[in-house]
């Protein structure tokens, strides 16, 4: 016993002498409000005028790089003023002006990095990238390609697979000035934008996270949301911005993004369609609200060639009609609406399915069934992204859809 | 009081050691070697590499039930004479020294890049082989007190990830399940079950086992956790991003937990908190090599008591652990060391037991 | 070194010394050893009106009236039926035993050093002129104060009595609440100079004969000049002195000390000490309530994981604070850290420097708030919370969130039941904050990992104290985390190794006295 208390008091010493230099570590404590917490970044062209004018020699010297061949891109950067937004659920995010919460800044660089690194140098607090929620990329930058954006994010640690990236209408700065009413912070209004649609199943799951992984994936590509700024300083999503590798290559429609979440069964679902019965009587018109989907994607070859039979299931509840000249009393009318919604459903999907397929860009990774299912296939024709994003244009589809219509709403006819 | 009995280890307990032993760092990188190895075969690839780590570590237990009292410092000497089996015995130790070190660094790489960006890997290491040491000063009851107290810490958050993580799973991304291409399968193969290395312990825990007859059981039962665990991890990364996105990312399981978040948002991302927890993990591990190093070193220099060499060992290891260059450079390391330490763990107890048995040699069995 | 000698010293020189028989030379010994004593009365007298004696006693320590009525009245006044009869001094003690004295507790004495020994102890010494022989009376009676509700381990549901100073009353609260055989009561004396009594109780044919010699052994060699209370002695028994947790349970509740008797502890009381102490002691049993075991045992299993959580909370809560706010601000929500960050934004110092500060004066506010007396201790502790929370907010000094945090740690440390545990934990939060300020998350494990591998390597007499958690039983863990039905726990903790581990036999008519039920043969 007494042993063991010496030997003990030895090792409290050792301890001790070990932990002296460490105390004058603290190497990475860095106060949160010692931080700039950077909530979105926007991503933009630059002309070459700008550039010149604004490019500053932090990161190297004047004139001793040439541009990268996308060009230079410029960076804003929203960072959240502590002190301005109160502690606790105080009196509301009723601020006009969006000056008040957050900075903006912009700075122009060769590369994100070296745009940040401009960036450092005109701010004084360390830029913080943990609650980066949102990246705003122009459509301009998108078409030159992302390579340099993903990389950079994907090597800094502190950039959370959950934050949104997205491509804009225009200029994407637009995006970081504006000033939306319901939140106090406008970023977070950005995000919860895309996260309710999300709840609605109006749009799909498509974090940075997961827009990676299926850029990264051989037989499929990524696509982002594609937003544009409103009148009301409001946010729209107009739709999904489709890439072919790191290149974007075209926009659809906003209803197409139910496409997309039809043919991949996405659920919630939340879209509405109009169905007219008669196809010359405006009148005839009723709408639908879709509630479920369930779709079922089957693989065969055929003469050499994928082939895609697609069963989508959808149910839905009507919502509304225009007109009290026929009443929705009897199972025969639900059936002809039935019928009328889901002919319109197969063109609708093979529409979009098509427009893609004219790009060579698979968002839906029908490739990724053939490499997982017909792996002998893949690895003798396919095997590379590239063969199968030229291979997507051959590819030969059969869409079935059946629509079932469970509820008419309280009105009895 | 102190019993006297040293004898105390149970079934549990040793299962125990195995798990956390074997659950460490190389969690971290593992979805990747397996994808490297056979894309979205990789779960295939995991389960072979655990059959493999279970054929090592049985032939291990076999001889160590031939021999209940004694480890294989000390039986070497018996079935391959003086000489030979002190330098296998000294093969061993230099290769746990090494790989305790290799632990450490990985660990200290992973802190470092990911949550103390300007702290000097230096002190991340330093802080966790002294850790290790003082708490391998313990005796072996004690010691197996540790990895039963930490091994339940080292489940939850992996099962807990891959819970969470279930929601952004697509079963595609695991077909094909069979192998596409069987050349890199096989060192795949021999890299994931390089990781499961740490499981050599066992051959200090059977003489110190209350019924050594159940060691086969302690290291079956061991294994299937601990290898449970590491498909539970391989599948969920696989599920979750898809072959290709593993290979851009250097520890994807690290990426796995930064992707969940905590129901309710309590916490927005698990990477950091995950990385917290993971230090017990990788604690055990250490705990596990450097105590095996040590006792090691005193059965060949036959002392009474191993604690004298924990303190002597800090600085070679420490020392050791600076030598690669940077993170590339370590992983190369760490997987040749991986792959050349399978002889050591596996051919060596493996001829020491066909010799053993080709020359009828047993060790007294009054336990 | 000439050192001056001490009372025991100078008794030494009668050590064995046979009473003379003459009383002068008593009153000399008397004379030299309590030299201007006051409280020492000698009360001369005459046997049956013949004989020559004197009576000794510490007039303060005696009860007079059982002096006056019991010893004086019948030795002075003859009594009726020896009334004619005369007596030779050596036949005197018998008849006075036997015949005379209205006492129960008398006995005879034939050394010096025993009779002064007694004198001391508070017993009244009778002394016949020509008699070698002493009669002993214990007379003593102290002054004590009431059996009261335990102050520090209040129970709502659950016996009233607790402890008080004197060991006989405590040993009576616990024999009449065990009456059995098998209760065994060991007395020692403790303290060259106090001459405590100390009582060791354990339960024979349960208690392990190991843990007991164990005992022993360690009582043996303690050489301290005073035991004023339970805990002096604590701290030569336990395992580990540089341990700052507890490896001596301690309570002043007898319902308790039978509960732990009977699943095979040993029970140590000190004479003038209300606290029992309690050994082998393993950590659950610090978070352990009377109620735990008298409610309805769902209701309890809650609140026992609410009290972990507030241990762990008084443990982690103010380090994991630092560490998220001045190293992983990442995971606390966006919104939530952009208030934090607003919150803190006037505040000059680091996360870890406020906390410090703030925690400091909270110890420093609670150690204020015991020591007070008691009329201005509220008084206090209102003004404490109130207007130094407020003001230290308001001046800038920490941040609101700060105080939340620090509120919620002091609260967490005192849903511990037992006040040494949480005390222990307490101390623990500080190197904890630093190795959070220093290292953020990776530091608190690191702390964490060394706190868990002490209680892993720390032991209570043999017993390892993580027991039943660490080394894992499964019948313990019954009644570790949660407490299972009483009907469940039928075998006392095996770590302790008892003789008899059936605590409870299942019945064909299911007998729910459990607990209580006292189960004379090994299974």
């Amino acid at each position: 016993m007494h042993r063991a208390g010496i030997s003990k008091q030895i090792r409290l010493l050792l301890a001790a002498l070990l932990l002296m230099p460490l105390l004058t570590g603290c190497w990475d404590r860095l106060e949160i409000d010692e931080r700039a917490v950077v909530l979105g970044v926007s991503i933009d062209e630059v002309t070459s005028e700008e550039a010149a004018e604004r490019e500053s020699e932090v990161s190297h010297v004047k004139g001793s790089l040439p541009p990268p061949k996308q060009g230079m891109v410029k960076v804003g950067v929203q960072i959240a003023l502590p002190g301005r937004i109160p502690l606790g659920p105080g009196e509301g995010g009723g601020s006009n002006d969006t000056m008040q919460t957050v900075w903006v800044i912009t700075v122009v660089g060769h590369s994100m990095d070296d745009a940040f690194m401009n960036l450092q140098q005109q701010v004084s607090s360390e830029l913080f990238f943990g609650h980066l929620r949102i990246i705003v990329v122009s459509e301009a930058i998108a078409k030159k390609g992302m390579e340099n954006i993903n990389d950079y994010f994907r090597r800094n640690p502190e950039v959370r697979r959950m934050a949104w990236l997205m491509v804009s209408k225009g200029k994407a700065l637009g995006l970081m000035t504006a000033a939306p009413k319901l939140e106090r912070i406008p970023t977070l209004y950005l995000m919860s934008t895309l996260d309710n649609s999300i709840k609605m199943g109006k749009f799909p799951k498509d974090y940075i996270g997961v827009y990676w992984s299926n850029s990264s994936k051989k037989g499929q590509e990524g696509f982002l949301p594609y937003v544009a700024i409103k009148d009301e300083q409001n946010v729209e999503i107009q739709g999904l911005a489709y890439f072919r590798g790191e290149h974007m290559v075209g926009v659809t429609k906003p209803f197409e993004v139910a496409g997309y979440l039809g043919l991949r069964g996405v659920n919630p679902a939340g879209y509405r369609a109009v169905i007219m019965l008669d196809e010359n009587d405006p009148n005839s018109t009723v709408m639908t609200n879709v509630t479920h989907r369930r779709s079922v994607i089957k693989l065969r070859l055929k003469d050499g060639v994928p082939h895609f039979d697609i069963y989508i299931e959808l149910e839905a509840n009507l919502e509304e009609k225009m007109s009290e000249e026929f009443e929705i009393n009897n199972p025969d009318i639900i059936a002809r609406i039935e019928r009328v919604q889901s002919d319109a459903s197969v063109k609708f999907y093979q529409n979009i399915i098509k427009k893609t397929q004219s790009k060579g860009s698979d968002i839906f990774g029908f490739g990724e069934h053939v490499r997982a299912k017909k792996p002998k296939y893949w690895n003798q024709y396919v095997k590379t992204k590239e063969a199968w994003q030229e291979k997507y244009k051959e590819v030969t589809f059969n869409i079935d859809v059946i629509v079932k219509i469970r509820r008419i709403g309280m009105k009895a006819i | 009081m102190e019993n006297t009995d040293s004898r105390q280890i149970t079934l549990i307990q040793a299962s125990a050691i195995l798990i956390s032993t074997i659950i460490g760092v190389g969690v971290l990188p593992l979805p990747l070697f397996a994808v490297r190895a056979a894309d979205s075969a990789a779960p295939l690839v995991t389960i072979f590499a655990i059959g493999v780590a279970f054929l090592g570590i049985a032939l291990l237990t076999w001889l160590g039930m031939r021999f209940p009292n004694q480890s294989i410092f000390q039986y070497g000497n018996d079935i391959i004479g003086k000489w030979l089996g002190t330098i296998g015995s000294i093969v061993v130790i230099v290769f746990f020294a090494v790989l305790t070190s290799l632990t450490a660094r990985e660990f200290g790489e992973v802190v470092v890049t990911s949550v103390l960006k300007s702290t000097p890997v230096e002190v991340t290491v330093i802080v966790m082989l002294t850790l290790a040491a003082i708490s391998a000063r313990r005796s072996i009851t004690t010691f197996a007190y540790f990895h039963t107290f930490y091994f339940p810490l080292l489940l939850v958050p992996c099962v807990l990830i891959a819970i969470l993580s279930l929601g952004n799973a697509e079963v595609i991304n695991l077909q094909p399940i069979l192998l596409t291409s069987p050349n890199n399968a096989f060192m795949g193969t021999f890299t994931i079950a390089a990781l499961f290395q740490g499981s050599f312990i066992m051959t200090v825990v059977i003489p110190a086992m209350r019924k050594p007859k159940k060691a086969m059981k302690a290291s079956l039962f061991g294994i299937l956790v601990s290898g449970g665990l590491y498909l539970i991890i391989v599948v969920a990364s696989v599920s979750v991003f898809g072959a290709e996105e593993i290979k851009k990312l250097l520890w994807p399981t690290l990426e796995l937990a930064k992707g969940a978040s905590l129901p309710a948002n309590v916490l927005e991302r698990l990477d950091a908190a995950f990385l917290a927890v993971w230090v017990t993990a990788v604690f055990t591990t250490l705990l596990s090599s450097y105590f095996l190093t040590s006792v090691a070193l005193k059965q060949v220099l036959h002392l009474k008591e191993h604690q004298v060499f924990t303190f002597i060992l800090l600085p070679i290891v420490f020392f050791m652990a600076m030598l690669p260059q940077n993170v590339t450079h370590l992983y190369v390391i760490i997987e040749d060391i991986g792959r050349v330490g399978l002889y050591i763990t596996m051919a060596y107890p493996g001829l020491l037991l066909l010799i053993a048995m080709l020359r009828k040699k047993r060790g007294e069995r009054n336990a | 070194m000439k050192r001056k000698e001490s009372p025991s010293n100078s008794l030494k020189a009668y050590e064995g010394q046979p009473l003379s028989g003459s009383l002068e030379s008593f009153d000399h010994i008397t004379k030299e050893l309590f030299d201007g004593t006051e409280d020492l009365s000698i009360r001369r007298f005459h046997v049956f009106g013949q004989h020559k004696a004197a009576m000794y006693s510490f007039s303060h320590m005696v009860q007079q009236s059982s002096v006056n009525e019991d010893i004086i009245k019948p030795l002075m006044h003859i009594p009726h039926h020896l009334q004619g009869r005369s007596f030779a001094p050596d036949e005197l003690p018998d008849v006075i035993l036997y015949e005379a004295l209205y006492h129960g507790d008398v006995a005879r004495e034939q050394k010096v050093d025993n009779v002064i020994k007694a004198i001391l102890a508070g017993s009244t010494v009778i002394l016949i002129e020509g008699v070698g022989e002493a009669i002993v009376i214990s007379t003593r009676s102290i002054e004590k104060r009431g059996i009261e509700q335990p102050a520090t381990e209040q129970v709502i549901r659950g016996p009233r009595e607790g402890f008080i100073e004197t060991l006989n009353t405590n040993l009576a609260l616990i024999r009449y609440r065990l009456q059995s055989t098998d209760l065994r009561i060991k007395m020692r004396e403790i303290g060259r100079r106090t001459k405590s009594k100390v009582a060791i109780c354990y339960m024979d044919g349960i208690a392990d004969p190991e843990i007991l010699k164990e005992l022993d052994r360690r009582m043996e060699p303690i050489d301290i000049d005073g035991v004023l209370d339970s805990g002096y002695l604590e701290q030569f028994i336990e395992d580990n002195k540089w341990s700052p947790f507890p490896q001596v349970q301690y309570t002043e509740r007898p319902d308790k000390i039978v509960a732990n008797l009977m699943e095979g502890r040993i029970a140590i009381l000190v004479d003038g000490s209300p606290l029992a102490l309690v050994v082998p002691t393993v950590f659950n049993q610090f978070y352990q309530t009377v109620e735990d075991y008298t409610e309805r045992f769902m209701l309890m299993s809650a609140i026992r994981m609410a009290r972990l959580v507030a241990l762990m909370f008084s443990l982690v809560f103010p380090s994991l604070y630092v560490a998220i706010i001045s190293f992983n601000p990442e995971l606390i929500p966006t919104e939530f850290a952009v208030a934090v960050a607003g919150g803190r934004a006037g505040v000059p110092f680091p996360a870890v420097v406020e906390v410090l500060i703030m925690e400091v004066s909270m110890e420093v506010l609670r150690e204020a708030t015991i020591r007070l007396p008691q009329q201005v201790g509220g008084a206090l502790s209102i003004v404490g919370v109130l207007v130094v929370g407020q003001a230290a907010v308001s001046a800038g000094f920490a941040s609101p969130i700060t105080v939340v945090i620090i509120a919620l740690t002091t609260i967490g440390s005192f849903a511990t039941p037992a006040y040494n545990a949480a005390l222990a934990l307490r101390l623990l939060r500080f190197p904890l904050i630093i190795m959070a300020g220093m290292f953020g998350l990776y530091g608190i494990m690191i702390g964490l990992i060394i706190i868990a591998n002490h209680l892993l390597a720390l032991k209570s007499f043999g017993v390892p104290y993580l027991s039943p958690l660490v080394p894992g039983n499964f019948q313990g863990m019954k009644d570790l985390l949660i407490r299972g039905p009483l009907g469940s726990l039928t075998k006392r903790p095996v770590f302790l190794n008892p003789q008899d581990s059936v605590k409870f036999r299942r019945k064909e008519n299911d007998d729910a006295a459990g607990k209580q039920q006292d189960n004379p043969s090994p299974s």
